[in-house]
């Protein structure tokens, strides 16, 4: 037969590369419960789309070019419901999937053709660092770096990342890279090893506190959510991007409205509490809001006062922000601060509406805050807010108190305002108005303070709001779902069809 | 086991205690009601847990940073 003798060689090299890191390792995998790097692609993309880009790749070093299958990192791109992505998948088995010459070479390709076609990316992260011998010494500087635009975020498509072992390196850059991170429990997330760490500051650390769940959900924030199994993992990712567009060159896709999404608002005057001092869950209000079962909150174990969260209605995604007077009052601190600062620069950047429903007291005052530069972080999210082109509507539910009031949408700061009968604005609360502005304490003179209050308070009501056209218009509580139906479509943004400037595409990950 | 300390995330006055030690809590349970900036104000589970000790009683001053509640996961 023609060509028999180079088509068995093609024949040979695939198979030596699908067969990763060797049976014994894969197998030491099975046993201890996770998948390994192309069974998570199967389950990620459509069935039979992943296309694979570099299967044949292997280190350039003759040394370990006979056992580095596909270079340790899987790429190549597929289908998620139907529309492209480009993925890359580490492959601990091949030298801990750690980074190299090659591979870096892998993950810079399906990267760039991404961004030139508009597709998102996703990284399965499970990765050792830097491979050694290849960034040793001077000659391994002279690899690093040829790449300048290697660690640049510029929001041109959405960037997800899935934490499903060991991650150090790549897979942690590419983590805090991105819009949207899950991770398994059990994986760690570090800037180095444990093992690294232990040797370097000669000091027992634990893998968990050193970069656990716990850690990144809770205090860092760098991830959105934790799930049990790798299998939970791929499917978050997979609904996280349902919500969004393939790139920010077009509104995020439409889905159906699920039947009943227009009735569980009845009930949400039973839900939130009239007496301001009563608190409540501003998940059950969003829920309520939203179509059936559409809501996705991010990050819901940080900055805990306000949620985050995308959701749909009228079969659109949004992006909501919400005080959640459960946790801390509503009152926001520095968290909560960089939490909404980040949501909206990820709405923005992918033409994702926003509407804020605003209960808060204030920003959380106190030493703590100020130490951790809570008015730095204040203003940040105003230079933010500033910036944003999507369209933002904020309802005032109950409390709307300070500099806050301009940070969750007042005045200006959104294209609609509008206030429940109940919404209460001002300064402060009304009887710390009294304290502060007549130096009374209730004890002091009871009848007197509250003949104050009821006069502030009455200079606090949502009429005077309306009266001055400040709040566009004052919606009975049942009518919130039905309002925002309404006026988002008034806010559709027709002669652009919806896509913004994209103003904050290259601001910081973090800050 | 591990060991975990909820601290107090405001100033204020515990008006409620709604916990005991053995009791089984889920993430985001209230565990006691502060008063604080004139709202009543749950302290929650930051993990499914089992209660432990409860440090502070009814009308006591708490600090932010102070330890409530210690629980165990």
């Amino acid at each position: 037969m023609a060509f028999e003798e180079v088509l068995s060689e093609l024949r040979r090299r695939r198979e030596k590369a699908l067969a990763m890191g060797g049976e014994e390792r894969l197998a030491r995998r099975r046993a201890e419960g996770s998948l390994n790097a192309r069974e998570r692609l199967e389950l990620l993309l459509d069935r039979d789309t992943f296309h694979e880009s570099g299967l044949l790749a292997t280190s350039y070093r003759p040394e370990v070019r006979h056992r580095t299958p596909a270079d340790g990192k899987i790429t190549g791109f597929g289908r998620i419901e139907g529309r492209p992505v480009a993925v890359v998948s580490n492959d601990f088995t091949v030298l801990g999937a750690s980074s190299s010459v090659v591979n870096g070479k892998k993950i810079k390709h399906v990267r760039q053709v991404a961004n030139e076609s508009g597709m998102p990316l996703v990284l399965l992260g499970e990765s050792a660092g830097a491979r050694m011998p290849d960034r040793m010494g001077a000659a391994g500087r002279g690899i690093l770096g040829q790449d300048p635009t290697e660690y640049l975020r510029d929001r041109r498509t959405p960037w997800v990342s899935a934490l499903l072992g060991s991650c150090y390196g790549s897979s942690t850059w590419y983590a805090c890279l991105s819009d949207f991170v899950v991770m398994r429990k059990g994986a760690t997330m570090a800037v180095a090893s444990k093992l690294v760490t232990e040797l370097a500051i000669k000091q027992a650390v634990d893998a968990e506190e050193l970069g656990g769940w716990k850690l990144h959900t809770a205090t860092t924030g760098l991830v959105d959510v934790a799930v049990d199994t790798d299998r939970e993992a791929l499917e978050v990712v997979r609904r996280f991007l349902s919500y969004l567009p393939s790139h920010n060159g077009e509104p995020p896709p439409v889905a159906p409205v699920p039947p009943g999404s227009d009735d569980a608002i009845a009930d949400i005057l039973d839900v939130v509490p009239e007496s301001r001092a009563k608190t409540y869950d501003a998940r059950d209000v969003v829920l309520r809001v939203l179509d059936r079962d559409s809501l996705f909150e991010m990050k819901p174990r940080f900055g805990k006062s306000l949620v985050t969260a995308l959701g749909r209605l009228d079969g659109r995604t949004i992006g909501v922000i919400a005080s959640n007077p459960k946790f801390k009052g509503g009152s926001i601190d520095a968290d909560a601060c960089a939490k909404a600062t980040s949501f909206l620069v990820f709405c923005d950047s992918f033409n994702i509406p926003i509407v804020f429903l605003v209960d808060q007291p204030g920003f959380l005052i106190g030493i703590e805050g100020e130490k951790r530069g809570a008015p730095g972080r204040i203003m940040n999210w105003m230079n933010a807010m500033s910036l944003v082109t999507v369209p933002r509507v904020a309802i005032t539910l109950r409390k709307n108190y300070g500099q806050a009031y301009l940070n969750m949408g007042g005045g200006r700061n959104s294209d609609e305002g509008a206030a429940w009968p109940s919404a209460d604005y001002g300064f402060m609360d009304p009887a710390t108005g009294v304290n502060v502005l007549h130096g009374l304490r209730e004890e002091d003179d009871p009848e007197r303070f509250k003949k104050l209050m009821a006069e502030i308070q009455q200079d606090s009501a949502p009429w005077g709001l309306a009266e001055i056209y400040e709040a566009k218009t004052v919606i009975e509580p049942r009518e919130t779902r039905e309002y925002l139906k309404q006026i988002l479509a008034v806010h559709s943004r027709r002669p652009t069809n919806g896509v913004g400037m994209h103003r904050l595409a290259v601001w910081p990950t973090s800050f | 086991m591990a060991r975990i300390e909820v601290l107090s995330d405001i100033t204020g006055t515990v008006w409620k205690v709604l916990v005991k030690p053995g009791d089984k809590v889920v993430e985001d349970d209230s565990l006691l009601i502060v008063e604080s900036m004139k709202m009543e104000i749950p302290l929650t589970a930051p993990e499914d847990a089992v209660v432990k000790e409860v440090r502070i009683g009814e009308g006591d001053a708490i600090a932010e940073g102070e330890i409530a509640i210690v629980l165990e996961a």
